[in-house]
């Protein structure tokens, strides 16, 4: 811990040494009983990239957006390269040079790339001119993007990096990422912080990388603080240390080799193994049939093309794919949010109609969605509502929500599923971004469905709640409940599921058993080779 | 980005709230002031005249409740289509419509009796309800915003009324019942109106006390019954309601019709209840008399909250009945309006203020200005 010292780092040694870019001293953020920064003492220096690791809550999120003005702290003090500075408005920190990439997407859907990426600009606009600027940073950090694509037409991966180019466009000497690399591949997220490393270097500029993914935040960044229950419990140097020791500074304990794995991305052949042999014997009759569906968008751009698949109760099937092929559009078909050109889906032989508000989950299909914030939960509605947003049955009476019943449903849930809030009427939006996933998780769950959609259902999770996911997703396939695990991580799928169908243009490119899978192959059915 | 403008105290909230209120009606009051010297008038008569005419001359109050009553109304229904998400603002179309149909079908099955009085508030919230069911229908149908077809149907139905106003057969009253006027609707019988208990000298009809019991009502509805909580997750969220099975269609053009049901209830309560301004028991044209507007104000400045709508509908209530008084004072008629019109702006500026600012506040943050 060197919180002292930098306590202790008075005027004259700032004269001494450069000070750091970033100082944050005592910073405290209370909101009702909860403490989200307890007294941070924090130096971010110039020419270095800092990690920030912590669990779900640990109060990360509410330090960064201290940082630019969005949450004032009720107690310390910030400087700016040594000077004191008052930052209680986003606009002094942009006058500081701080610029910060979110948690959660704020874009204007029906725009276009560059639109949005001048959003907010006054005085005259050349569109010509930010075009350019968009494919300059685009070149630069590897974010390659069609400026006049549509945003509401774009992946969540594309979309993160319209908010990357947004932030970078403007040059800031401090950049504050919060969890950008959620919905970024791997690759794409080392060449992003490759490019950003030879800036900070060449120019002597700050970056602060929040994430949940340790081998990233190893490979990334130079300095680590590690924050628990709103304080910063260790730093570490990304050079001395390894994952296991980071996971046991954030979590306070050791942390088993599951989570490690998942976090790590390795893979447990045996284990996979032994799943395997379990899931071909419990091979029954699908439960959910997807019979040649198609659908196509606005404007005629086919979203699902002559898509099938089955789904056995007890199975997990991983739909493994890029972004971008038809992924969204499945979840959303099985969420009764996409009215179907043509084809069919079958619960137990039973048709349902697509599109009807609600009959996919009256048929017993449970999803997760991809973007929560879309389609998974009210965020100006309380966490208890939340909970309850499907069926409002167990916690009414003669059609009047009974108040005390929901509160002793949602304390339970809240328990069982650790979701740190101050409480069930704790509005959604107070909660942190792994709390609000856990929320769907547990309404999902409650549902007692028969299928269960989950789609990138470890978004935002950290790295014991990962672990916790699937647990809960294996349990549930064991109860007897038809798993579909779309992710574009090809860990977690390898990790999780019995069979493996690859998505590719709006429909299933190939499949293959756990047991057999060929990395290679997989590869080249992810991209189109294989026919 | 999750409600960034949120972060601030509930307290240091309420303090903003109170202090933007105190400085916009004081600017008011004085640009208000400065006019009238402007014009050669003498501001503390206007103060007086104001008082006097809302609360302080006699039977004053009981004229302001008067008015109350059905502001309030009107703005309970707009709550509810706010809630869901939609943006009614034809209110004023729908209590006329509602009204007329109060009238029509009033004298039509009509008798003697306290029972029909019953019988002629529910037609009333039922031409209303089937008024606003046209734009349920337009946008549910067909995706035409329900923000230009109820604002059309306004001129439409006004239109309508009129015609009707023409013809004995439909909402004229009989030729020897209707003196020198040529559009008016035969005077309810006695039995037929709402009855006017007397307070303290002051006169009202009781739908004050109606009002006030359903702004508890719909305060309860929406806070605490299933059907509430389906309707606020539509108006927050359509996306989860679609997929949670609370279909827009059914609870959004439900929500729609109720507002215009609301709409029409106040206007077969200004029917039946009887001021003079409301056209005295009978139906002539220009009978909404702007208490749809007003109550889609109340329901705005109220943000939404059955029950703060109570004191707002009062206060609204309050400057219609003062200014009228103002005239007396030798102030032109027109200054007084623009003095009225002041004084709603004072209470409409605080919400756009902190509504611009806080949207502000989360725009600089979204949109990577910093
Ligand atoms: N505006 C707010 N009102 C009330 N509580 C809040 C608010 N913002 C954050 N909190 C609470 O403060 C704590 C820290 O939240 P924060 O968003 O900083 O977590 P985080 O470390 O970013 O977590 P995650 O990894 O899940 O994103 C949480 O318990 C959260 O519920
Ligand atoms: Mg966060």
């Amino acid at each position: 811990m060197t919180g002292e010292e930098f306590v202790s780092a008075g005027a004259g040694e700032a004269l001494a040494s450069p000070a750091p870019a970033v100082r944050l001293s005592g910073i405290t953020k209370r909101f009702g009983s909860v403490v989200a920064c307890d007294e941070v003492d924090l130096a971010l220096e110039r020419g270095r990239i800092h990690g920030i690791l912590g669990e779900n809550g640990a109060g990360k999120s509410t330090l960064m957006k201290i940082l630019i003005g969005l949450v004032l702290p009720d107690a310390g003090s910030i400087s700016i390269d040594g000077v004191h500075q008052q930052i209680h408005d986003p606009l002094v920190a942009a006058d500081l040079g701080i610029g910060m990439v979110h948690q959660h997407f704020s874009l204007v859907e029906p725009l276009t790339v560059w639109e949005n990426v001048t959003l907010g600009e006054v005085g005259r606009l050349d569109p010509e001119s930010v075009r350019n600027r968009v494919g300059e940073i685009a070149e630069q950090y590897g974010l390659v993007i069609d400026p006049d694509a549509r945003v509401g037409d774009l992946t969540a991966g594309l979309r993160q990096r319209v908010e990357i180019i947004k932030c970078l466009r403007r040059d800031p000497s401090i950049v504050i990422f919060d969890e950008p690399t959620s919905v970024l591949t791997p690759e794409e997220s080392v060449q992003l912080f490759d490019s950003l490393r030879n800036v900070v270097a060449a120019e002597g500029r700050t970056v602060v990388l929040v994430s949940h993914k340790l081998d990233e935040v190893l490979h990334a960044t130079d300095d680590i603080a590690i924050m628990r229950q709103g304080s910063v419990v260790d730093r570490q140097s990304a050079a001395e240390t390894d994952a296991p020791s980071l996971a046991r500074a954030m979590v306070g304990r050791e942390v088993s080799l599951r989570s490690e794995r998942a976090a790590l991305g390795l893979l447990d052949d045996e284990l996979a193994a032994a799943r395997m042999n379990q899931a071909t014997m419990n091979r029954a009759d699908p439960i959910l049939r997807v019979r040649n569906v198609s659908a196509s968008g606005a404007g005629g751009v086919t979203l699902l093309n002559d898509l099938s698949l089955d789904l056995a109760p007890g199975e997990i099937v991983g739909i493994a794919g890029v972004e971008g092929n038809g992924q969204r559009h499945l979840s959303d078909l099985l969420s009764s949010l996409l009215p179907l050109a043509e084809g069919s889906v079958e619960m137990n032989g039973q048709t349902i109609p697509t599109g009807r508000s609600g009959a996919m989950a009256r048929a017993g299909i449970a999803v997760i969605p991809e973007d929560r914030h879309d389609s998974g939960i009210v965020l100006e509605m309380t966490v208890a509502e939340n909970l309850v947003l499907f069926d409002q049955s167990r916690v009414a009476r003669h059609r009047m929500l009974d108040r005390g019943e929901l509160d002793n449903f949602a304390r339970e849930v809240i328990k069982k599923f650790s979701i740190a809030c101050t409480g069930p009427d704790a509005p959604m939006w107070a909660l942190s971004g792994g709390n609000q996933q856990r929320v769907v998780l547990a309404r999902e769950l409650a549902k007692r469905p028969q299928v269960l959609v989950a789609a990138q259902p470890t978004r935002g999770l950290d790295v014991g709640a990962i672990e916790y996911m699937g647990e809960r997703l294996e349990e549930a396939a064991g109860d007897g409940v038809g798993v579909l695990l779309i992710s574009s991580e090809l860990e977690e799928i390898l990790d999780l599921s019995h069979r493996i169908l690859v998505m590719h243009s709006g429909r299933v490119a190939g499949e293959m058993g756990r047991a057999d899978v060929d990395i290679e192959r997989l590869g080249l059915l992810m991209g189109g080779a294989v026919a | 980005m999750t409600a960034p403008f949120a972060t601030q105290t509930s307290q240091a909230r309420a303090g903003e709230w109170f202090v933007l209120y105190g400085l916009s009606v004081l600017g008011a009051l004085l640009l208000s002031a400065l006019l009238v010297e402007a014009t050669d008038g003498d501001w503390r008569p206007v103060v007086n005249a104001l008082l006097d005419g809302s609360v302080r001359g006699k039977g004053r109050w009981g004229e302001t409740l008067g008015a109350a009553g059905p502001l309030l109304i009107v703005a309970l229904g707009t709550v509810i289509s706010g809630r869901a998400g939609l943006v009614n603002i034809g209110q004023e179309g729908q209590l006329f419509v509602g009204a007329a149909f109060a009238t029509y079908l009033g004298f039509v099955i009509g008798g003697p009796g306290p029972l029909n009085v019953v019988l002629i508030l529910f037609f009333g919230a039922t031409g209303g309800a089937l008024w606003a069911g046209i734009a349920a229908l337009l946008r549910y149908w067909r995706g035409v915003p329900e923000v230009l077809s109820t604002l059309l149907l306004v001129t439409v139905g006004a239109q309508l009324v009129a015609y009707g106003l023409r013809y004995d057969w439909l909402l004229l009253a009989p030729e020897g019942d209707r003196g020198n006027r040529n559009q008016v609707s035969e005077q309810l019988a006695d039995d037929n109106r709402l009855p006017r208990p007397d307070l303290f000298g002051n006169e009202f009809p009781i739908t004050v006390y109606i009002a006030i019991s359903l702004a508890v009502v719909v305060s309860i509805v929406m806070a605490r019954s299933v059907w509430g909580f389906r309707i606020r997750m539509l108006g927050r969220n359509p996306r989860v309601a679609q997929v949670s099975g609370v279909s827009g269609t059914h609870y959004g053009a439900t929500a729609l019709m109720l507002s215009g049901g609301f709409a029409g209830l106040a206007g077969a309560c200004m029917l039946t209840g009887g001021a003079f301004a409301f056209g005295n028991y009978q139906l002539v044209p220009g009978f909404s008399a702007n208490i749809g507007w007003t109550g889609l104000l109340v329901a705005l400045v109220a943000r939404e909250k059955a029950l703060i709508a109570i004191p707002i509908a009062f206060v609204f209530a309050g400057l219609r009945t003062g200014s009228s008084f103002v005239g007396s004072t030798g102030v032109e008629g027109r200054v007084t309006d623009v003095i009225q019109g002041l004084l709603v702006l004072a209470l409409l500026v605080p919400p756009a203020v902190m509504f611009f600012r806080d949207r502000h506040r989360a725009r600089v943050a979204a949109m990577g200005r910093v």
